[in-house]
């Protein structure tokens, strides 16, 4: 039998799980939920975190957008304060699975979950977002890029959970995030998401490695080049060496290797016609 | 699922050999392996614990010697299951060691395992992503034992 607690708060919620090291924090529970129905996970008591109103919401804050963990997928999908550069988190949102997900489902509790082939982290990757986690030592910030650290494993330690991710302020920019999936709300085969900045981008690959990949000083080496696809080619070829896909039912290693440059030149290719448009 | 490696220990196979034929030292170098106990001569119980993000998993391992050609090649067959929770693994398991040329001495692995239950429906590509990391572990601990 597992047993819901319902705190009403941050600190409540910490102390709980400090003291039943066999409970877990439920957030949206559309992922938490179906692998207890599986039984692939046990639990003395889901902790959920639905009341707890500081996780809710999505405000601009001094340092730019503040996501709270218990934010709905639909509501990031709906956010008018993801723009230009952000764009790509609110498309990323859009993307997940189907309705009753969305409607289900937390940016918390995925980040959290940290599943190699879900939406939000490659979107968060490339805005370079901070994950902020609390726990009984207090609070910390971990910038998402280095936030998974193997396959399923985060930086969260025992008793730590998520309680928002900020983003930094959007730029004037086009940003998007494009999947490729076996049929619409599967999890990604492999996922891009994409910045433009002028003449350089950022872009963060999902699903071909424990966490989103990205090489800082490919799209460095990139600035300037983006008209040339053979330099596009090579910076994607850089990002596939970084790689390290797994054969599954959504398709081989090999084959999400060669979607890398696909996703990244179709993802270009969109932002020119945006820019025509 | 094939999960095949090899690695090189800078001892000399009749070393290598002794050790690996010694459950207690294996015992030790196994991650997660929590007990093992020789139940005749050719067969041991051995309780391993393993864990995937959120997925922990202890199985009850039964590992039976089928064929050994001492110092270089041994051939086994792993039958082994979750307590409570249906998962039932199945492996046959081929290790050979040969003389480098050089002291030291090359180790080969392949195993063939079978997973059905809760965490066959795990897919199987993390897993094998878990279970060769599982073996680099395993080869630090071992290098670490037999050269001290």
């Amino acid at each position: 039998m597992t047993e819901i607690y319902t705190p009403k708060s941050i600190q409540e919620a910490i102390s709980f799980l400090a003291a039943h090291p066999d409970a877990r924090p439920l957030a949206g529970g559309a992922t938490l939920i179906a692998m207890r129905n599986a039984g692939l996970i046990e639990a003395s008591h889901f902790v959920s975190l639905s009341e707890i109103g500081e996780l809710q919401g999505i405000a601009k804050t001094g340092e730019g957008i503040r996501i709270g963990a218990m934010t709905r997928h639909r509501e990031t999908a709906e956010c008018d304060l993801l723009t230009g550069s952000l764009a790509v988190v609110r498309q990323a949102a859009g993307m997940i699975a189907n309705r009753p997900v969305r409607n289900m489902g937390t940016m918390g509790g995925a980040v959290s979950n940290a599943d190699p082939a879900a939406d939000y982290l490659p979107a968060l990757a490339c805005v370079d977002a901070v994950v902020t986690l609390a726990g009984p030592d207090g609070q910390r910030d971990v910038p998402v890029r280095t936030f998974v650290q193997d396959w399923y494993e985060t930086a969260l330690d025992e008793g730590e959970i998520v309680i928002a991710i900020t983003l930094p302020a959007p730029r004037n920019e086009l940003s998007l995030y494009r999947k490729v999936a076996r049929v619409t709300g599967d999890y990604a085969t492999a996922s891009c998401a994409i910045a433009m900045d002028g003449d350089t981008i950022r872009v963060a690959i999902g699903a071909c490695g424990p966490g989103p990949i990205r090489d800082t000083e490919a799209e460095e080496t990139l600035r300037g080049h983006l008209a040339n696809p053979e330099a596009v080619t090579a910076f994607a070829g850089q990002l596939a060496a970084l790689a390290d896909p797994i054969d599954d039912v959504r398709g081989s290693a090999e084959y999400r290797l060669a979607l890398i440059p696909r996703l990244i030149h179709a993802g270009l290719r969109q932002m020119k016609l945006a820019e025509v448009a | 699922m094939q999960i095949e490696g090899e690695f090189n220990v800078t001892a000399p196979q009749a070393l290598v050999w002794e050790n690996i034929r010694d459950p207690e030292i294996m015992a030790g170098c196994i991650p997660g392996c929590e007990s093992i106990e020789q139940i005749d001569a050719t067969s041991f119980r051995s309780v391993v614990a393993i864990k995937v993000g959120p997925i922990s998993a202890r199985f009850n391992l039964v590992v039976e010697i089928t064929e050994e050609i001492a110092p270089e090649t041994i051939r086994s067959r792993t039958k082994g299951e979750e307590g409570t929770r249906a998962s039932i693994l199945t492996s046959q398991n081929v290790l050979r060691l040969a003389d480098d040329g050089s002291g030291g001495t090359d180790v080969a692995y392949a195993v063939d395992v079978t997973m059905t239950g809760r965490l066959g429906k795990y897919g199987l590509g993390i897993i094998r992503k878990k279970a060769d990391q599982l073996a680099g572990v395993f080869v630090e601990n071992f290098r670490k034992r037999v050269v001290p």
